[in-house]
């Protein structure tokens, strides 16, 4: 564990967390999404890079 | 050409509270770091899943700096090209489905005006993502594997945003007669079936805007390689008359059937 190189693996990480937290911001703010809210997060949180990209475009709206 | 300012700007400020400008951008750059990372790390990836045959890791080479800035603009291709799609398809379809294009152009804003002012915020999203992601898959590359020229790089990324935007332009032409769904579907469908053709009758196909990720590839890989002007002028026109078709639709029919 220790000769991971965090200095590039660390971004991956934040960009990650970064996009999940985007996502969770707009559901949280959205007046209504397609199918039931508490299920979006599920697959935001689970989902990472496919479930949030799966939210915004599917799950949104207005896109 | 006010007008067309306008509704960009509200188009731009659509995008920031869609948040459209943001986790765009923000996926092209996870795309473009995850295929260095990969790369790289291949054999302990391999290794921590566990059922590999032992000696199969020693063989392992990593593909040359060239290589994987390649596969990395390819990701683009793909699940890239499926998020653009997405969010273009509802552009102007939903302003047709939802009434509000009718609304829109009573006022002195002229259907070419509308079309030209979704495409330019579609070209800033794309602009945005691209030069971030590829400069991030460009910095990987760089730091794990080998030295690239960013004169290579930036030419070959901008090859592949032609590309790209060339998709975008006929998903925006489908969206201003189809649901968005179909819109997309037959976007990304016509975006495949154009690189079957080339990759089957490069001969055939070389001069048309599906040669343009070859030609961005074969800027990393031959360092310069030759730019061939078919493509490159062909890309442009079909953009443009993607756009005038759009607005010609757009024109005669304001709302769905």
């Amino acid at each position: 564990m220790e000769d991971i190189p965090w200095g590039l693996i660390g971004p991956l990480v934040g960009l990650q967390l970064l996009l999940a937290v985007i996502g969770l911001i707009s559901l949280s703010k959205a007046e209504s999404v397609r199918g039931p809210k508490w299920l979006w997060a599920i697959v935001i949180v689970l989902g990472n890079l496919i479930g949030t990209i799966a939210y915004f475009t599917a799950g949104r709206k207005d896109v | 050409m006010r007008s067309v300012w306008i509704f960009y700007q509200k188009e731009m400020l659509e995008a920031v509270r869609s948040y459209r400008l943001i986790w765009i951008p923000v996926v092209f750059i996870l795309l473009g770091i995850m295929q260095p990372l990969t790369a790289y790390y291949m054999p302990e990836i391999l290794g921590a899943a566990g059922n590999v045959p032992p000696g199969m890791l020693e063989n392992y080479e990593v593909p040359s700096a060239a290589v994987v800035m390649v596969q990395a603009l390819g990701q683009y291709s793909t699940i890239g090209m499926l998020v653009l799609a997405l969010i273009t398809m509802n552009s102007i379809s939903g302003e047709r489905y939802s009434g509000s294009a009718e609304m829109v152009l009573v006022r002195p804003l002229t259907p070419l005006a509308m079309v030209v002012a979704k495409w330019a915020a579609l070209l800033t999203v794309l602009v945005l993502a691209l030069g971030l992601g590829a400069s991030g898959a460009a910095y990987y590359v760089m730091e794990l594997i080998g030295p690239l020229s960013w004169g290579g790089i930036s030419s070959a990324a901008g090859l592949y945003g032609l590309w790209l935007m060339c998709a975008v332009s006929l998903t925006l032409l489908f969206s201003a007669f189809l649901r968005a769904t179909a819109a997309a579907f037959l976007g990304l469908l016509s975006a495949a079936a154009f690189s079957l053709a080339h990759s089957l009758l490069p001969a055939w196909f070389d001069w048309t805007p599906a040669a343009l990720p070859g030609l961005s590839a074969a800027m990393l890989l031959e360092d310069g390689g030759a730019l061939r002007l078919g493509p490159l002028l062909s890309a442009p026109l079909f953009i443009i008359s993607c756009i005038a078709g759009a607005a010609l639709l757009l024109r005669r029919k304001q709302l769905p059937g």
